[in-house]
């Protein structure tokens, strides 16, 4: 049986972001395919065009050579493509077989489901990652009881249950134990001999070169290589992703190591213990914007909860020479920390009420009872006029506002009470060209004045173009450390990858 | 170019007139007397405002947010206004006393709602339901069925009548007003007013910002809690007498009464003057419904039946909580 699938020139836009330009791909029976970018390249999207995820706004799939458009995953099934998705679509308190079999299930007269079919049919499927799990798992075990790397396997085990042609694995890794890795690595082998067509997606170097026969490169959502992995090394591959021209045009100082070593430690953190982080050390000195790297979901949305109290954590915590381990973010914005957090809408404000209130909203207590509302309002305008907030007025509800004027509400809030530091979770995130300049000026500022930044981006331009040093995190380490000339594309992106070129690790 | 909108309050306020005005064109309404007209109006009110206190632990909440509703209100004021009854007992000096524990049994039981819609977890459609169903039973089993007690005169003479011989603005319209004034502040102007809009908006957002959003959200329910055990207060000063029944038939009005006073039944939007708005015109139809010569019981489905409709058109307001 041969299955061949091609896209071509795949255009996909949400709203009026595009997310891809010109997507192209082309796999066959009997190979992987390696699927690579950097954040926000378009893998994705890609990939959940092609499982009919999202509708495509412009170009062409092909499958075995004729044109075919998908207008539901569950069309995409039927014609044979599976796709194992890193963020689990699994039903927590259903069972595994229950989820294996979802909408399929086995029926025997008068549409009863057939039981002991599913069971023999889980029974099966689980033995294909027999020995490598560490709980006795049974068809009735209920997926909400599994640890994190077999509720992957079983999401692996459901796309794989109706056997389809065309399998997409989408960072199915990431969350596997070396031991599993090896098996799912087998698996693909009997998949390739068996005529299936696999799709890898992964930002694992070291996976892609084992497994993979061929690569498509994509770059801020254009295809801008493919080929034979046989021909290419790590290197190469890591520089079709990097584009060269767009570094951010933006100056900052010259870092001058020796000055900056002289300034007291703002915050210090040793061996810090999370459910994500795994041990992270570092220090922070006065005035400086100490970037945080990686991938996204490595951990240093963790990081900063932890610092600002929201999340539990075990280690060491030093603020300004003083021992600190803060149980709440009150306590944390007592002592003069802020954070700006990812998600703006759901974490960082109060979507339906006015402006004031949202700018007001940590520093109520200090004006005292009852609320001195008009020395509230002006100290509010101040902090509005110095952002340079773009509002019809403090009345109004955050909800009128576009995305960078609503970030500045949220950064604003935390201005109003002058933090020592500020933890920044990805801040430029969905935030237009304009304000995003804004805010570096902003962010440059407040480390003139004295005040320390932590600051994670998913863009990795930005941290070239502000930050003096950046920690890469991994797998919720820090994976590398990277100051002055160490400090460039190529390196942020490797270390981001796991790749080691030869320096520290 | 500005939209024009009209405030829930506002909107409440119209539509209390247009049925006050339509109520006299029944068969046995006021017809063209005006002398009637003004002391109907004024009853109305008057009735308006043993509602509208009850209303007032309701909206503190449903403003809370993350399905707040208190279920316990009407049980809390029939004890609370039984404590009243006996502790009075005709005496003028007891009064103040009565009406501290009235305070304070009513925020002991909206502080255990608190406790369990809180630690516990327990959603508050049903921790209060429960609550309603202890403090019942508590009644019965403290009085064994049968109180004896009596209203002082002062409470008469504060709640019942009119301020003064020649101005006929009842005693209790005159609390109501202060009490409005009371609620504005806090919700307006006090950091807890401020930080309860926001838990009942979003609660991550909240705590990020450095709102306890546990004690918040305690408070509400334990501030409702007193509300309520002072409305106990005013309703048994107004009736003079007691019953087992006396506080249910509050209960659902109540809700009803935020809802058509403007406050998002999905909490983190409201004020206590649309629910002053929205008690006058839940008494309205009440009243109406009773001049219309209707049968206890066809009245009770109407009224059943008028609530639903109510809620279920201002509880259609999107949240815009995503």
């Amino acid at each position: 049986m041969n299955v061949s699938l091609s896209a071509r020139n795949i255009v996909k836009r949400y709203g009026g972001v595009v997310a891809l330009s010109d997507g192209n791909l082309d796999v066959q029976s009997g190979e992987v395919l390696a699927l690579i970018g950097a954040n926000g390249s378009g893998k994705s999207t890609l990939s959940k065009v092609i499982n009919g995820v999202v509708v495509l706004d412009g170009g062409q799939l092909l499958l075995n050579d004729k044109p075919v458009q998908f207008s539901s995953p569950q069309a995409a099934k039927e014609m044979g493509i599976s796709i194992v998705f890193q963020e689990l679509s699994l039903i927590p308190l259903m069972t595994i077989a229950d989820n294996i079999w979802l909408t399929r299930e086995p029926t025997k007269g008068l549409g009863l489901v057939d039981r002991k079919i599913i069971e023999k049919k889980t029974l099966e499927l689980l033995s294909l990652f027999e020995g490598t799990y560490e709980t006795v798992l049974s068809p009735d075990t209920v997926v909400a009881d599994l640890p994190p790397d077999e509720k992957q396997i079983v999401e692996i085990l459901k796309a794989i249950s109706f056997d389809p042609e065309v399998i997409i694995l989408d960072e199915a890794t990431a969350s596997l134990d070396s031991r599993q890795v090896q098996r799912l690595f087998e698996l693909v082998e009997t998949w390739k001999k068996a005529g299936k067509a696999i799709i890898f997606v992964s930002h694992r170097m070291e996976e892609i070169f084992r497994i993979a026969d061929k690569y498509t490169v994509l770059r801020n959502g254009f295809t801008v290589g493919s080929g034979e992995i046989k021909d290419v090394t790590e290197n190469d591959l890591v520089k079709l992703m990097i584009d060269k021209e767009s570094v951010l045009d933006f100056t900052r100082d010259t870092y001058d190591e020796e000055t900056m070593n002289q300034k007291p430690v703002c915050l210090e953190v040793n061996d810090l213990k999370t459910e994500v982080l795994a041990g992270v050390s570092f220090k922070v000195r006065e005035g400086e914007l100490l970037g945080l790297g990686g991938l996204q979901g490595q951990g240093q949305r963790e990081l900063l909860l932890a610092l600002f109290g929201d999340i539990p954590f075990k280690g060491e915590v030093r603020f300004l020479d003083e021992s600190v381990h803060f149980r709440h973010p009150r306590q944390a914005m007592k002592k003069g920390l802020a954070l700006v957090p990812g998600d703006r809408n759901r974490e960082g404000l109060l979507y339906i009420r006015s402006i004031l209130e949202n700018l007001l909203l940590p520093s109520w207590r200090k004006y005292g009872l009852p609320l001195k509302m008009k020395k509230s309002i002006s100290d509010a305008n101040q902090v509005a006029a110095s952002l340079n907030l773009k509002m019809a007025g403090l009345q109004e509800p955050v909800s009128s506002l576009s995305g960078g004027n609503a970030q500045k509400v949220v950064i604003g809030k935390w201005l109003m009470r002058s933090p020592q530091l500020l933890l920044l979770d990805d801040p430029t995130k969905g935030v237009d060209v304009g304000t995003k300049g804004e805010f570096y000026t902003l962010l440059t500022k407040l480390c003139a004045e004295g005040k320390t930044i932590l600051f994670y981006s998913s863009d990795d331009e930005e941290l070239l173009g502000l930050c003096d040093r950046v920690l890469v995190l991994h797998d919720g380490k820090i994976r590398s450390e990277l100051i002055g000339d160490d400090l460039n594309k190529e390196s942020l992106v490797s270390a981001s990858l796991g790749v080691t070129n030869g320096g520290e690790s | 170019m500005k939209k024009f909108r009209i405030s829930p309050p506002v909107a409440a306020i119209i539509l209390a007139v247009v049925l006050f005005l339509l109520s006299g064109l029944l068969p046995n309404g006021y017809g063209s007397d005006v002398d009637v007209a003004i002391s109907q109006a004024t009853n109305i009110v008057r009735l308006a405002v043993f509602l509208g206190v009850i209303a007032a632990g309701q909206t503190l909440v449903i403003i809370s947010g993350y399905e707040g509703i208190d279920l316990s209100a009407g049980s809390v004021v029939t004890l609370t206004a039984i404590l009243t009854y006996v502790i009075v007992s005709g005496e003028n000096a007891m009064v103040i006393p009565a009406l501290l524990v009235a305070i304070a049994v009513g925020a002991l039981v909206g502080f255990i709602n608190g406790l369990g819609i809180t630690f516990l977890k327990i959603s508050p459609l049903v921790m209060t339901l429960g609550m309603s169903g202890v403090v019942t039973g508590a009644i019965i089993v403290i009085n064994h069925g049968n109180v004896s007690g009596k209203i002082a005169p002062i409470m008469t003479r504060v709640i019942a009548r009119p301020v003064a011989p020649n101005i006929p603005i009842p005693g209790a319209v005159v609390i109501w007003l202060l009490f409005g004034l009371f609620m504005w502040a806090l919700l307006e102007r006090t950091t807890f007013g401020k930080n309860l809009f926001a838990i009942g908006t979003n609660r991550v957002t909240a705590k990020l910002s450095g709102v306890n959003v546990t004690w918040t959200n305690i408070g509400a329910y334990a501030l409702a809690g007193a509300l309520t055990g002072f409305g106990g207060f005013l309703v048994v000063g107004n009736t003079g007498v007691v019953f087992i029944a006396l506080g249910q038939p509050f209960l659902f009005p109540a809700i009803a009464a935020v809802a058509v006073g403007g406050t998002l039944l999905s909490g983190g939007k409201g004020s206590y003057w649309g629910t002053m708005a929205g008690a006058i015109v839940l008494t309205l139809i009440t009243s109406l419904l009773t001049t219309m010569q209707m049968g206890e019981s066809v009245r009770r489905m109407v009224l059943g039946a008028t609530l639903l409709a109510l809620i279920s058109l201002y509880g259609r307001q999107k949240s815009f909580r995503q």
